[in-house]
């Protein structure tokens, strides 16, 4: 019984680490219009940052400081913002598609490198045991609380930055270059540097809490930033419903419930491969589905963002 | 030499999956992310005839062609035709879920394990400094005749003037009374049977395993941006391209870097050319 209980506060500790990443998302895709397609690029580069800068166990590395982990997480956030810088400024300037594609080839690039480049991060074997704060305090399973509370906080965190983003004056703006580009361009707004320091931000955010997600799985290796990272992130949110404020943490625990509790189900054999494929099935039926019949996921940005919006909506008709 | 010879068969093979891309780009106004699971399809599909059924090779990818082909249709009814007023965006998470949901049924069917062709490609011969199999030149005698065929197709038949028309412009096509649901059949058979086929060479070349896909779909992407997404042979001549760039990178860089090379290619081309190499009226706004 103990178990299943400890099995669902993982699935939780995991929904509240989509969580994190679908509300950043929503920032980038939802509000801003940008469709990244390669956020575990930055996640990655955030939590290889992190492991690099302050594990202390292997001596096969050529680099390994051993820095405290507050420094590896100051880290994590300036590698991530420097890479989302630095893949922003070329590819920010065409849109849509082909953002969208620059993004996915950025992940995949990163996701190649932490393979091969295996003196720095040695390779396929990745980190294990990854050191986690608090640990002196909270032993064995009592500590999986803790971080299930830590996740959720910083998810809440998350949370009050995002609405006070979208509120303010900057969010509406993001919005309206979104809307309507040429428009925001003739009052004079320089949407451009404001999507480049949006991507930026949201580097920094994937790069700052990419720890919570190695202090979770404690390992690192290059398959946990796969390309599913990505598409998890994207149904979290389209479930939950794009750009509305609290629709990606609905989205994000509605579908890590749905798709970790298929996968509990244990087999051997042959129907091993029959269960772990099932996640992907109803991954892709639920992406589906949500699409047709409520395309504006279960929060609408009318509902959520109402005013604002609903205007809108009526002046333009 | 050999890395040219090499470059070829990669680039022809990535041509034609490219070119199916392409197409349902351009018509559908979409970016199809189940494209690489039909190559896995068609990869399995060919296997499952080759190592059960015991067919000749031949007949085997023709079947796999066919069967992708007709499951490429099948989806754009179930799937794609409900939503297609809905915009890019519902289309193109779609296309992903779909893919999750190939990918899913295709573990299921077949298994996750990694298989070879049984099919032997011929003996080793020398032309000149180069080595080559019979089983090679037919790949790209295969594809070459994949790509002529459609060239035909869509320049001499009425069906295929009918895609190029909804093509370039899909509203006046509709209005001048051209079959619309009929072009879109015809697409996505075409599409995907070609995906199907580029997967049977694909497994031939390397392995049939259910991953392949999502590698292949990344490069698909990549081939499909060089050439411009629009025209036909510009994607066609971009997945040539890549093919030979990714091989004769292996005589400078390791070969783990083959895909880091293909992107770092695309990535160069976005900032210099953000309209593809080979685009010859400019650049449709996306989205």
């Amino acid at each position: 019984m103990t178990g299943v209980l400890f099995f669902f506060v993982g699935v939780l500790t995991l929904a509240g680490i989509y969580a994190i990443f679908a509300q950043v998302l929503n920032l980038e895709a939802g509000w801003a219009g940008m469709w990244d397609l390669g956020l575990v690029g930055l996640v990655a580069v955030g939590g290889y940052t992190y492991i690099i800068l302050t594990q202390t166990q292997n001596d096969e590395v050529v680099f390994a400081p051993g820095l405290p982990m507050w420094v590896g997480i100051i880290g994590a956030a300036v590698a991530g913002g420097f890479a989302a810088l630095v893949i922003g400024v070329p590819s920010l300037r065409v849109r849509g598609e082909f953002f969208l594609i620059t993004t996915l080839a950025f992940a995949e690039v990163i996701h190649q490198l932490t393979i091969n480049l295996s003196s720095v991060t040695r390779g396929t074997v990745g980190f294990n045991q990854v050191a986690r704060p608090f640990e002196s305090f909270v032993q064995g399973r009592g500590y999986r609380l803790l971080l299930l509370a830590l996740v959720w906080v910083v998810a809440g965190l998350v949370y009050l930055v995002m609405r006070r983003l979208v509120n303010a004056p900057y969010g509406r703006l993001l919005r309206g270059f979104r809307d309507n580009d040429p428009v925001a361009l003739s009052l004079g707004k320089h949407t451009n540097r404001h999507r480049i320091f949006t991507f930026v931000f949201a580097g920094v955010v994937y790069g700052a809490t990419a720890p919570l997600y190695l202090w979770f799985l404690r390992t690192v290796t290059p398959s946990v930033f796969s390309a599913e990272v990505t598409f998890v992130a994207w149904t979290a949110l389209v479930i939950g419903g794009i750009a509305s404020k609290s629709g990606p943490i609905l989205g994000a625990g509605i579908l890590l419930l749905i798709t970790e509790t298929v996968s509990l189900a244990q087999g051997s054999g042959d129907f091993a491969v029959v269960l772990s494929s099932a996640r992907f099935i109803v991954l892709g039926l639920v992406l589906i589905l949500v699409m047709r019949y409520r395309s504006a996921g279960l929060i609408s940005e009318q509902r959520s963002l109402g005013g604002a919006s609903q205007r809108m909506a009526e002046t333009a008709s | 030499m050999q890395s040219i010879i090499f470059g070829i068969i990669t680039g022809s093979i990535l041509a034609i999956a490219t070119v199916g891309l392409s197409m349902i780009r351009q018509t559908e106004g979409f970016i199809n992310i189940a494209h690489g699971q039909f190559l896995t399809l068609g990869a399995f599909v060919g296997f499952f005839f080759v190592s059960e059924v015991e067919l000749n090779i031949f007949v085997a990818g023709f079947l796999a062609t066919i069967i992708v082909g007709a499951v490429g249709v099948a989806v754009s009814l179930i799937v794609f035709r409900p939503i297609a007023s809905s915009g890019p965006l519902a289309q193109l998470f779609t296309s992903i879920g779909l893919a999750y949901l190939l990918f899913g049924l295709i573990r299921v069917g077949f298994g996750a394990s990694v298989e070879f062709f049984p099919t032997s490609f011929g003996t080793r011969f020398e032309v000149g400094s180069v080595n080559v199999t019979m089983g090679e030149i037919l790949i790209v005698a295969v594809a070459g005749l994949s790509v002529a065929a459609l060239a035909l197709f869509l320049t001499r038949t009425r069906l295929g003037t009918w895609i190029r028309a909804t093509a370039s412009n899909p509203s006046l096509a509709e209005v001048r009374g051209v079959p619309v649901s009929r072009v879109s059949a015809a697409v996505w058979f075409v599409a995907s049977g070609l995906a199907g086929l580029a997967g049977v060479m694909v497994g031939l070349i390397g392995n049939v395993n259910s991953e392949m896909g999502w590698q292949q779909i990344l490069i698909i992407l990549a081939a499909a941006v060089l050439g411009g997404l629009g025209s036909i042979y510009g994607v066609l001549a971009a997945g040539l391209l890549l093919g030979l760039a990714m091989d004769l990178s292996a005589l400078v860089v390791p070969t783990a870097y083959r895909t880091v090379v293909a992107f770092g290619v695309l990535i160069l081309v976005l900032v210099l050319r953000p309209e593809g190499l080979f685009s010859v009226a400019g650049r449709k706004e996306a989205g």
